[in-house]
């Protein structure tokens, strides 16, 4: 109830200012107000989410008393989630939107944040097909600046590129080949075979040493981006996903879609899950 | 350099320039930020007019092909135009000029072309290269009509890169240094609206 009348209220401050203020040709006057609602940039997330802008989107000086200013964050907070589908309750809502807006220990989210991450869906070419491949975008500090690098990548074909057979079916490099001098290699390094059976028992591949050795060969190309959308973990005790939302109404663009509040180990099972690792 | 040019090196300079003893070496003062931001926005209005010039079926081909290279000007080369719409997710990829080619050789006897009047203009970020980079948004709506008939309408959002530079020139033996503003690839998506 409370987060009806939060979203009710956040709604009617942008309609009653864009009512106010905006200069539009009278028939789109509707789709401007939707248009000043809908959370264009993540940028503009972190804005509202951070009470650092006013309902037409004009950032706020640090000096001025709205900046930060908590009940504003609250406003904001209520149209920040996406009212269609949302599988959260009120009263979840109401404990994270209380956290983050608390009076001593406020949390604020921006570009430099930590724990948060981007799920880029794409489609690569791959031995003459079109194949989804997702990459798993993080920002790092470099330079003078930052920049967006891919942290890992999830692609089908890799998943069982590398699956090694254990115990007494597996192939193997009897224990006396050192006295042949390893002559037995030539019939283990073979195309098409199994050469990660010969490995330590430990042995870990790394997909994303794969990934980018498929593209330096020109054997992956990329094609497009097809979607994307965020994972955060920056607020302690809780995790949440922004989606982007493209229709028509007043709660649209960037919108969180998820919130779960998790433990440690929920952390721990919940990135496994994201980073689609067993 | 042509006219246009000139005169928004002149806003630059009136908003925007210091002398080299004051300014600081790797931040975008938040005053400077919005000049630079006032800036952006004047490109971006700039982009709108070219566009709306290379889309209207009145103006004749050499005029067009003008307008093109001015607009290409305001670009940082290499740039280009993703695309998407509502009946297809991915994203092609035009070069900025082919983008407006396909503009201008889009099929209406009418097209026109208006500017929603919000945008939204993001912090700036500082790249690796020292360079600043934002995003500016805006919505186009486009219809395109043959004979009294509407063919085709559509809502578009574009989110345009935007890279700012801090470059130096001699005035009167003086080295002066101002903020400039280059515009790069572009995303337009279709809108539910």
């Amino acid at each position: 109830m409370i987060k009806r009348f939060l979203l009710l209220s956040g709604l009617l401050v942008l309609v009653i200012q864009g009512n106010l203020q905006a200069q539009i040709v009278s028939e789109d006057d509707e789709i401007e107000r939707q248009l000043l609602a809908s959370t264009k940039q993540l940028n503009q997330f972190f804005s509202r989410f951070n009470g650092e802008e006013d309902t037409k989107g004009r950032e706020f000086e640090p000096e001025d008393r709205q900046y930060r200013n908590s009940r504003l964050r609250k406003r904001f907070l209520s149209i920040l989630f996406d009212e269609e589908n949302a599988g959260f309750s009120e009263s979840l809502f109401e404990e994270f939107v209380n956290k983050v807006t608390s009076d001593d220990q406020p949390i604020f989210l921006d570009l430099q944040a930590k724990e948060w991450f981007a799920v880029v869906n794409t489609t690569f070419r791959y031995k003459g097909r079109s194949m989804p491949l997702t990459l798993y975008m993080q920002i790092q500090e470099e330079g003078l600046g930052y920049e967006w690098v891919i942290a890992d990548i999830s692609f089908e074909p890799y998943k069982t590129l590398f699956d090694k057979q254990r115990g007494q079916t597996k192939e193997f490099l009897h224990p006396m080949s050192h006295e042949l001098d390893f002559m037995n290699l030539r019939k283990a390094m073979v195309k098409d075979g199994s050469p990660e059976s010969y490995t330590l028992a430990d042995f870990e591949p790394d997909l994303l040493t794969v990934f980018l050795y498929d593209v330096k060969m020109g054997n992956l190309t990329f094609e497009t981006v097809n979607r994307l959308n965020y994972h955060f973990f920056s607020v302690d005790g809780w995790y949440f996903s922004l989606n982007n939302f493209n229709r028509p109404g007043y709660n649209t663009g960037w919108l969180i879609s998820d919130l779960v509040k998790i433990n440690a180990q929920q952390k721990e099972d919940l990135l496994k899950l994201l980073y689609d690792k067993k | 350099m042509n006219r246009r040019y000139i005169q928004l090196l002149a806003i630059a300079f009136i908003a925007v320039f210091t002398s080299t003893a004051v300014m600081a070496q790797n931040a975008v003062d938040p005053n400077r930020e919005k000049a630079i931001d006032s800036l952006a926005l004047e490109k971006v209005k700039d982009l709108g007019k070219y566009i709306k010039i290379i889309g209207n079926k009145s103006t004749p081909y050499n005029e067009a092909t003008r307008v093109m290279d001015r607009a290409e000007e305001l670009f940082a080369p290499g740039s280009e135009m993703g695309v998407s719409s509502l009946a297809k997710e991915e994203i092609e990829y035009y070069k900025v000029r082919e983008y407006f080619r396909r503009l201008m050789a889009l099929n209406y006897d009418k097209v026109t072309i208006e500017w929603y009047d919000v945008h939204y203009i993001s912090d700036l970020e500082r790249q690796p290269d020292g360079r600043y980079v934002g995003v500016v948004t805006i919505y186009q709506k486009f219809e395109g009509t043959n004979g009294d008939k509407l063919a085709y309408k559509d809502t578009t959002k574009k989110d345009i890169t935007i890279y700012v530079e801090k470059k130096e020139t001699q005035i009167a033996g003086r080295t002066i240094e101002f903020w400039d503003v280059i515009l790069g690839d572009i995303r337009v998506s279709e809108t539910s609206i």
